[in-house]
């Protein structure tokens, strides 16, 4: 076999895995390392069902080889739990009904995550313009909007007890 | 669908990757099909008879090319789950830090790595301020993720797009292929023997209003081009680039800065989808009047063409809405869309004459 | 009833909304199992062709690939209609349209069995292909389906009342015909289907199946199964894991299911098939392209007077539920408004493209559509409101339609009215300004079908309960939940009518060996039948709660009440009850699951308490539970007699009282649901009916013909809301998926080629584009629902579609007759309308004049003829001899 032996840090893990140079970075997560929470919906690199964060950033792991991203930071649906509990986008997302049959919302969390990192007060344009990259075709997108307001509010209130 | 097998290269540097561009893809196929494990005497193997005189026609295939460049992927890795692309070798420009990046240049003018992010683009102040339209031209480029991925260099190089070629090997099967891929035949004007499919990146009609230049590296050395000779017009081989060669680098000129600048889209979808049609409209205004304007298309011609005759017919003058209507004329008339994608070709040719008028009054606005 | 709930009409998060915001929850393609395989399916390159040899023995001896099955390997046909049994799993003879499935490799990996695919040698003779449904109903000869004469599937002729009476008697009469072109339900989870036999321990060969799919009906795979595996049904285990959305793709048995079985027995190991999105397309099972030619009479006053509608359905090239749907869009003609005459000529027509089947609003969107837009120009003629002619046809329920409908409960007078109302429709209509407008329409589906599709006596929902020591109380029901939140209405059910908290409700769901039979999600059936079996259930076990419970406190069964986790005499005096004081309501959002903790109850919480902590209590609802339990059993041994008990109190002294404490509850729909007596008239009848009103407001581009749409507001009357946040998911998700239909998705056909098998070019709305929805809930209380519910998941769709075109013709004075409204559509029929410079955009026709779109689907992308193929191309050649010996 032509594998190839790689460092690949996963959700602040590092696992020495053997890929094919062939292998697409959401088969090594999913098959690989049994991270399944990232889903495929499409084969063209166009549904986002698939977006993790690569050093902080939102891609889309269907169209990453996984060999190339050897030294950098993975960041799955399954590393956004803070602390064994329910990160506040997730909360929001159940309580607003921003997910209903549930396959594209890993995807639309880590979008929201990245989007959330780099702009901590989205105006709903801006919120609508992230979204965009991902499809859902369970919700007309309504409720993940409130779902965003929700969780940065909720945010923001647990800063401020924090402090 | 599964990528087809290949080995991968990683350089760390843009010589080391010109070097295994010179190593790996000097090894040129002795005929348009490779003689590949993964295609063995497959159900296509039916077409191999064919060949010889593929070679006689006066379009060949292009060559056979044992290595693709990846950088962000958005266009390959889609097109190799279709079997579009099987190489031996994927060369991969990730790791490349040194071709990233917007670097204004002392004398004047940017010159932007071919790995910038279209992101990177769209968000930086620099170019927002001194090249607009190439700003604009950014943002549209499908989502904000797939520009999280995609860099300025990959839309340059864009592959061309039809709907008879980007599906998948048994949907291709089942029309009897193509000319830009495994047939001979074209679907979209039949009996012609010219590939047809369009250009669609958004961001080389802007790049061609601005006078871009380009980097090219191969085994004998660099060498610069203007952006517009990059494109042959051809559905097929659309590019002038050699396979041992690389897109390094694009060059905004001094003289194009501060161009007032506007891009418009049409797409069918807010977001994700390829333009249909596309214009950019840069120009330069003293006094109320025009003192230098250009108009490039997408996504209705093989390639991204600047229409011609804009400057003389705009400079001098004061825009009003007639004058307005006649470049947006001369766009209409040089866009030759055909039925490559959705929305019927008339309709898209229409689009042009509207978009052209609209981005026109814009930019003067 | 009482309107004091606890649990439902609150907003509640799905109970598996943890699973899906954690990426933890498991989808059919999520698992594996040890020496798992991966299957392939060969797809048919043509649209119609004779298989004259199928050569395996190149794919069988590469490397990795274990297995390789044809037809052959079960060639017993199936269907999901007992009338359509005309489906082979894998092709027996013929291929009827690109992408049927000829053979399936089994190989250790995906790679490797892609690659054996192209090594399977097919033999075809090409056949001449029909893709047009009015030139597929001329057919004399290669017929799709020997038995279907005319390439005829059904075809339904009804006359209710005196239809030409009716027309004679109007004062307006219009007739046009309306096209929807086809779209598909394009669920973000592509089909998956793991098999796998376990070894008989007594006989050593291949024994039991067990089956996990992406599936909306496990009882018919295992029905179907069973028969095409010649197995017997108890021999097969269907288990539902997680399925990412279905909208009717998943409504029936789909040929991977069977497949993986199939491939799973030839390998003699686990397999697992999930199709790439170009499959998903091919098995599509969509709504069909409907032409339909639509005639409407109207008096002055605005009453209708009679309807005639022919439909011609371009169903694809197997049943699928295609008789179904036929008959739902003249069924469906009726019960929303007083029509008291119907002609409906019906036809479903087999062409050679992939089988369309049941998708949200099934058989009645594209009908409703037509109706709708007909009826506004009807408005426009007699010089009336659109809102107007709407209510001036109301039914007036309790009553039987012309076509044996029974409508109880009706909600469309008030749906209307607050549509109006919210969008200010009276003042605002007409004062737009130029290029806005405002549209209404109206639209209605059945909360589930009357008639199961297996004729037979079976109850269309059973549920189980058990409830043990613990006080856990599971729900057993062969539901599926599909993303519609079926299992938070089963636990929301049965926690209401339990008095427990829903916390304690486990739902084990969709699993045949575990749940008793269920028929599906499908036809919004769900939240009625199994609701209203969930409620039985409960009911039946808290009665033997109750009557442990009455003994133990020395009262009258009648006297208790279970609300909150407790058991209490209603008579206990107001400062006592640690239920009475309960906050009026939650405020919408977190934290709103119902109080845990009642206010007035004597044992605070044992864990630390702050702003914070309370709010995650719901999520932990277990863990303190079980504090909360040690507290309260403490508290009881301190205190002396009971008028009041803990929920596991009373439990406890059941299970002491009756030995087992279990619940068993069922639903038909009643006779008198059932509808009438003549040819058809099984499909339509519902024990109750949703009812829809919507406004959209749109802006139109009069240069690009670009339609936006700003808003929707979306009335909706679902019965009762139990869960008000999922219903308004509902509203909204159906409306946007209108809006889809509407503006966004057609599938583009080319000589049997669908152009656009994928995401990018089947254009899904993305958010940029997709409308705010407000979504208005109404709520009628049917006296048969369970808590008066109704469905809420499809009524609303057909309505958007009407709603936009009518926006759009209040905007720019344009009607579209035919969906979806491209830009291309818009911008033709304005230029029409303006006789402006005739602009060549679809070959100078006149697209108001839709009788001339129908080349190949009515598509406008494509002109012309069809490619020339390539010479070697085998749909030319004359025989692959002939081409090998040419060269």
């Amino acid at each position: 076999m032509n594998k190839e032996l790689i460092e690949l840090r996963v959700n602040g893990r590092t696992h020495e895995i053997a890929v094919e140079p062939s292998a697409l970075l959401l088969d090594m997560l999913r098959q690989g390392l049994g991270l399944t929470g990232s889903k495929r919906g499409c084969d063209d690199s166009s549904c986002g069902a698939c977006t993790v964060l690569v050093d902080g950033v939102a891609m889309m792991s269907c169209t990453l080889l996984a060999a190339s991203c050897e030294g950098q930071e993975i960041t799955t649906i399954e590393g956004v739990r803070e602390h064994g509990s329910l990160a506040a986008i997730q909360k929001a997302y159940g309580d607003w009904g921003g997910a209903q049959c549930g396959y594209c919302t890993p995807g639309f969390i880590m979008t929201v995550k990245s989007l959330l990192a780099e702009n901590p007060d989205p105006s709903e344009a801006d919120v609508r313009r992230a979204l965009s990259s991902n499809l859902c075709r369970c919700t007309g997108y309504n409720q993940m909007y409130e779902a965003i307001r929700s969780a940065i509010e909720a945010e923001r209130k647990g800063l401020a007890v924090a402090k | 669908m599964s990528l087809p097998q290949f080995k991968l290269l990683r350089p760390r540097s843009a010589s080391e990757a010109v070097e295994f561009l010179a190593k790996y893809s000097a090894r040129q196929a002795e005929r348009s099909e490779p003689a590949q494990t993964s295609r063995g005497s497959d159900s296509r193997g039916r077409l191999s008879p064919h060949v010889p005189s593929l070679l006689q026609s006066p379009h060949p295939h292009p060559p056979y090319v044992p290595l693709r460049v990846i950088a962000g992927g958005t266009d390959l890795i889609p097109s190799m789950r279709q079997k579009l692309f099987e190489p031996e070798y994927i060369l991969d420009l990730r790791g490349i830090s040194a071709m990233r990046g917007i670097r204004p240049q002392p004398d004047g003018g940017v010159e932007i790595g071919a790995l910038t992010t279209l992101r990177d683009i769209e968000r930086s102040d620099f170019i927002r301020q001194h090249y607009p339209v190439l700003s604009e031209a950014a943002a549209t480029v499908a989502s904000p993720v797939l520009r999280n991925m995609g860099t300025i260099g990959g839309n340059i190089c864009l592959d061309t797009r039809c709907l008879w070629y980007n599906q998948s090997l048994t949907w291709r099967k089942g029309c009897g292929f193509c000319i830009k891929k495994d047939g001979d035949l074209c679907h979209v004007a039949p009996g012609g023997s010219k590939c047809w499919a369009a250009f669609s990146g958004d961001t080389p009609p802007a790049l061609l209003c601005l006078n871009a230049e380009i980097e090219i590296v191969g085994p004998a050395g660099v060498r610069r081009i203007a952006l517009h000779e990059f494109y042959t017009g051809l559905g097929d081989s659309y590019r002038r680039l050699q396979p041992n060669e690389l897109v390094t680098c694009v060059f905004l000129p001094e003289s194009s800065a501060n161009y007032r600048g506007v891009y418009r889209k049409l797409r069918v979808r807010g977001s994700i989808d390829y333009p249909l049609a596309g214009v950019a409209v840069v120009m330069k205004r003293s006094n109320g009047h025009i003192v230098d304007a250009r108009v490039g298309i997408t996504a209705v011609n093989p390639a991204p063409m600047l229409v011609m005759g804009v400057s003389e017919m705009l400079t001098g003058k004061a825009l009003d809405e007639g004058l307005a209507e006649a470049v947006s004329d001369l766009a209409a008339r040089t866009a030759k869309p055909l039925t490559t994608s959705a929305l019927t070709p008339e309709y898209r040719r229409e689009m042009i004459r509207v978009f052209t008028k609209r981005a026109v009054l814009a930019a003067n606005n | 009833m009482s309107n004091d709930f606890s649990i439902i009409g609150k907003p509640t998060a799905m109970v598996d909304a943890a699973e899906k915001t954690t990426g933890a929850g498991k989808y059919t393609d999520d698992l594996g199992l040890p020496g798992m395989l991966i299957g392939k399916i060969l797809h048919a390159p043509y649209p119609h062709a004779r298989i004259r040899q199928i050569d395996t023995s190149r794919a069988e001896r590469l490397e990795g690939v274990v297995a390789v099955a044809v037809g052959g390997d079960a060639p017993n046909p199936y269907g999901i209609l007992p009338v359509g049994h005309d489906e082979h799993a894998l092709a027996l003879d013929k291929v009827r349209y690109v992408g049927d499935n000829v053979a399936c490799v089994v190989a250790a990996s995906e790679a490797i069995a892609e690659k054996a695919l192209e090594l399977i040698d097919v033999d075809y003779e090409v056949l001449p292909a029909y893709f047009d449904p009015e030139e597929s109903m001329k057919a004399e000869t290669d017929l799709i389906h020997e038995n279907k004469p005319h390439n005829l599937e059904k075809d339904y002729h009804h006359c209710f009342g005196d239809p030409d009476a009716g027309f004679a008697e109007a004062d307006q009469v219009l007739e046009a015909r309306f096209i929807s072109n086809e779209v598909t339900h394009a669920a973000m989870e592509p089909h998956s289907t793991l098999a796998s036999f376990e070894l008989d321990p007594h006989t050593g060969k291949l024994g039991r199946l067990t089956v996990w799919s992406s599936t909306q009906v496990p009882y018919y795979l295992q029905h179907k199964l069973s028969l095409v595996l010649e197995m017997p049904m108890q021999q097969i285990r269907v288990i539902k894991p997680l399925v990412g959305g279905g909208f009717g793709g998943k409504s029936e048995v789909i040929p991977l299911e069977i497949i993986a079985a199939i491939a799973a027995r030839k390998a003699k190991a686990p397999v697992k098939i999930t199709y790439t999105r170009e499959e998903v397309f091919w098995a599509h099972r969509g709504r069909p392209r409907t032409i339909i030619d639509l005639k409407t009479g109207v008096k002055k006053d605005g009453r209708i007077t009679a309807v005639k509608a022919r439909v011609v359905q371009d169903g694809g090239a197997y049943c699928s539920y295609g008789v179904v749907t036929i008959l739902y869009s003249g069924a469906l003609l009726g019960a929303l408004y007083d029509i008291p005459n119907i002609q409906y000529d019906g036809y479903r027509v087999l062409t050679n493209k992939p089988a369309c089947g049941a998708m949200r609003g099934h058989g009645t969107v594209n009908v409703r559509f037509a109706f709708e837009s007909q009826l506004d120009e009807l408005a426009a003629k007699i010089g009336m409101d659109p809102a107007e002619i709407r209510q001036r046809n109301l039914l007036q329920p309790p009553c039987i339609t012309v076509n044996g409908l029974r409508v109880q409960s009706y909600g469309l007078p008030e749906c209307i009215e607050k549509t109006v109302e919210r969008s200010g429709w009276k003042q605002r209509k007409g004062k737009l300004g130029k290029g806005r407008g405002l549209g209404i329409a109206c639209s209605h589906y059945v909360s589930g079908a009357a008639n199961s599709i297996i004729r037979s006596d079976m109850p269309h929902s059973t549920v189980n309960i058990k409830i043990d020591r613990d006080g856990g109380v599971v729900v057993y029901t062969g539901a599926s939940e599909i993303g519609q939140g079926s299992d938070t209405m089963t636990a929301q059910i049965a926690a209401e009518t339990l008095g427990c908290s829903l916390s304690r409700v486990r739902v084990i769901a969709a699993d045949t060996d575990l749940t008793p039979i269920d028929i599906g999600s499908y036809s919004s059936r769900v939240t009625f039948m199994a609701g209203n079996a969930t409620l039985r259930a409960a009911v039946e076990v808290k009665k033997q709660i109750a009557a442990a419970a009455a003994k133990k406190m020395g009262c009258e069964v009648e006297e208790l009440v279970f609300r909150d986790d407790e058991v209490k005499r209603a008579r206990v005096g107001a400062g006592d009850s640690p239920a009475q004081g309960q906050p009026a309501q939650n405020p919408r959002g977190p934290n709103s699951r119902g109080p845990l903790f009642p206010q007035g109850s004597s044992s605070p919480p044992l864990v630390p308490s702050s702003s914070q902590h309370a709010e995650q209590a719901s999520v932990s609802g277990r863990v303190e539970g079980q504090i909360l339990r040690g507290s309260l059993q403490q508290k009881r041994k301190d205190e002396g007699l009971k008028d009041w008990m803990t929920f596991e109190e009373a439990v406890v002294a059941a299970i002491d009282f009756h030995g087992t404490l279990t619940g068993t509850g069922s639903y038909a729909p009643p006779q008198e649901a059932r509808g009438g007596k003549h040819k058809g008239a099984g499909v339509g009848p519902s024990p109750a009916y949703s009812y829809s009103a919507q406004v959209a407001e749109v802006s139109v581009d009069e240069e690009t013909g670009e339609v936006t749409v700003h808003k929707v507001w979306a009335a909706h009357d679902c019965g009762r809301a139990l869960n008000p946040v999922s219903v308004e998911g509902q509203i909204i998700g159906s409306v946007w998926m209108g809006m889809g239909q509407a503006l966004t998705e057609e599938m583009v056909w080319k000589d049997g080629m669908l152009m656009n098998p994928g995401l990018l070019e089947y254009r899904s709305p993305s958010s940029i584009e997709s409308p705010a929805v407000e979504p208005i809930i109404v709520e009628s209380i049917d006296p048969e629902g369970p808590f008066g519910a109704k469905e809420c998941s499809e009524g609303s769709l057909a309505a958007t579609i009407p709603a936009i075109a009518n926006a759009i013709y209040d905007a720019v004075g344009v009607r579209l007759h035919e969906s979806p409204f491209t830009p291309e559509r818009v911008l033709a029929a304005l230029r029409a309308k303006k006789s402006a410079k005739s602009l060549n955009l679809t070959e100078g026709v006149d697209p108001t004049a839709p009788e001339r779109f129908r080349e190949h689907g009515g598509v406008l992308l494509f002109k012309g003829k069809g490619p020339e193929r390539h010479a070697l191309d085998p749909a030319r050649r004359a025989s692959p001899a002939a081409v090998e010996g040419a060269d």
